[in-house]
């Protein structure tokens, strides 16, 4: 069997994520529901990452992260910085993560992300004069309550065309 | 993340990286590009026949206005030409659409249609048709970043239109309010005036409209006077902007 099958379905999803974030609400909606978006991106590398370990390496998620600094308007490289980060943390512990159950899963990424929300906010403090605030939990919360969804979907994709 | 904060050597990787993924910027808007076009089709016809009237009434009020500007732009040639200074050239506009908002909380900044490919330079001007917009901060090659006027890290010449008071209009982070930096207390600058650009600093065009004074607080014992302002540019609403063109050569 070919060993690269189904790349193009982990791209498309990667595409998917990034479109995703940055889709903004119609202009006449209160601006504070902006704190809601889910880490898209994080979420769908995390899941690709348990899945494939071998598909999805440090480096292609620090491009990504490349992607998203653009599409963020962050200092180049932070979200690549991030999005590694990710990456080796979920690739060294795989294989217990794939054991675990849904809601097991999903309070990893809590903390993952809750994590990365940190770093991303220092790093805008330190660039931008940004301050700090527990606001940052929200991203972390709503992305945590959607990771059944997103496993669900992603594993049934993924089954479908048996990517490997 | 340090060399870009401290120099511009990355800016060429943002612009090609930026360019690379606007596809992924023009696929995020299609909702609202296409519900705009799908209002339009589906319009009814007292709607339109009401838009009609309405856009004929405000043809007719601007051309007043703009054959009276011909006339005082004449004259003020030539008065200019007595006291001998140089001629003012108009500026030119491009106008630019608003295809992308930058989702990052407390940043302001938004994503044009016009980029390398329409001359669009960094640090021009950007207007709607209400007042100053922002100015570019970043250009791709089909695209370009808008920082608005509201972000906190953006700052703007600018003078009180009464009495010529000038100062410095810094953003806020917040998308309703603007703040004059390092107004003594004794200024003459009170609740409705008009801010305009000064032009001073030479990035933004002189005599675009910024916003009104909303409120003055003066307290006896700060060093300076707190004074807010309401930006007039419709900042959160306008989908249509225009980037200026400014003539080399503009002096006063």
């Amino acid at each position: 069997m070919n060993p690269a099958r189904g790349g193009w379905l982990i791209l498309a999803s990667l595409g998917c994520a990034m479109v995703l974030a940055i889709v903004h609400l119609p202009e006449t909606w209160p601006q504070w529901l902006g704190w809601l978006r889910p880490e898209w991106v994080s979420l769908v590398v995390f899941f690709w990452v348990m899945e494939l370990p071998h598909r999805l390496g440090l480096i292609s998620a620090w491009l990504l992260g490349l992607g998203v600094d653009i599409l963020y308007a962050d200092p180049l490289g932070l979200n690549g910085a991030v999005l590694a980060g990710i990456t080796y943390i979920v690739w060294r512990f795989y294989e217990r993560l794939r054991m675990y159950s849904v809601v097991q899963q999903a309070s990893v990424v809590f903390v993952l992300l809750l994590a990365s929300e940190a770093v991303r906010m220092v790093v805008r403090d330190l660039a931008w004069d940004r301050g700090w605030t527990w606001g940052i939990a929200v991203p972390a919360l709503t992305s945590t309550l959607l990771w059944p969804i997103v496993y669900r979907v992603l594993q049934r994709f993924r089954l479908q065309f048996r990517v490997e | 993340m340090s060399v870009e904060l401290t120099t511009r050597l990355l800016e060429p990787v943002r612009s090609v990286l930026g360019t690379l993924l606007s596809p992924l910027v023009y696929v995020a808007e299609t909702p609202y590009l296409l519900g705009g076009e799908v209002g339009e089709v589906v319009a009814t016809r007292t709607l339109l026949l009401d838009q009609n009237k309405e856009l004929e009434r405000r043809v007719l009020k601007l051309s007043k206005i703009s054959m009276r500007y011909l006339n005082l732009l004449n004259e003020n040639a030539t008065l200019r030409e007595l006291l001998g200074s140089q001629a003012r050239l108009p500026d030119e506009a491009l106008i630019a659409e608003l295809i992308g908002v930058v989702p990052t909380v407390n940043t302001h900044q938004v994503v044009i249609d016009k980029g390398a490919d329409s001359h669009v330079t960094l640090g021009q001007a950007v207007i709607d048709s209400q007042g100053l917009f922002g100015q570019i901060v970043e250009v791709d090659q089909y695209t370009s970043r808008v920082l608005l006027i509201t972000d906190k890290d953006h700052a703007v010449p600018v003078q009180i239109n009464r009495n010529g008071i000038r100062s410095i209009a810094g953003g806020s982070g917040r998308i309703d309010r603007l703040e004059l930096e390092n107004v003594p207390v004794t200024a003459d600058i009170v609740k409705g005036d008009l801010v305009e650009t000064s032009g001073l600093g030479g990035r933004f065009p002189q005599g675009y409209p910024v916003g009104y004074v909303d409120t003055v607080v003066v307290d006896p014992t700060a060093s300076f006077a707190e004074v807010i302002i309401r930006p007039t540019a419709q900042l959160d609403r306008s989908r249509h902007v225009l980037v200026i063109f400014t003539n080399p050569g503009e002096g006063s």
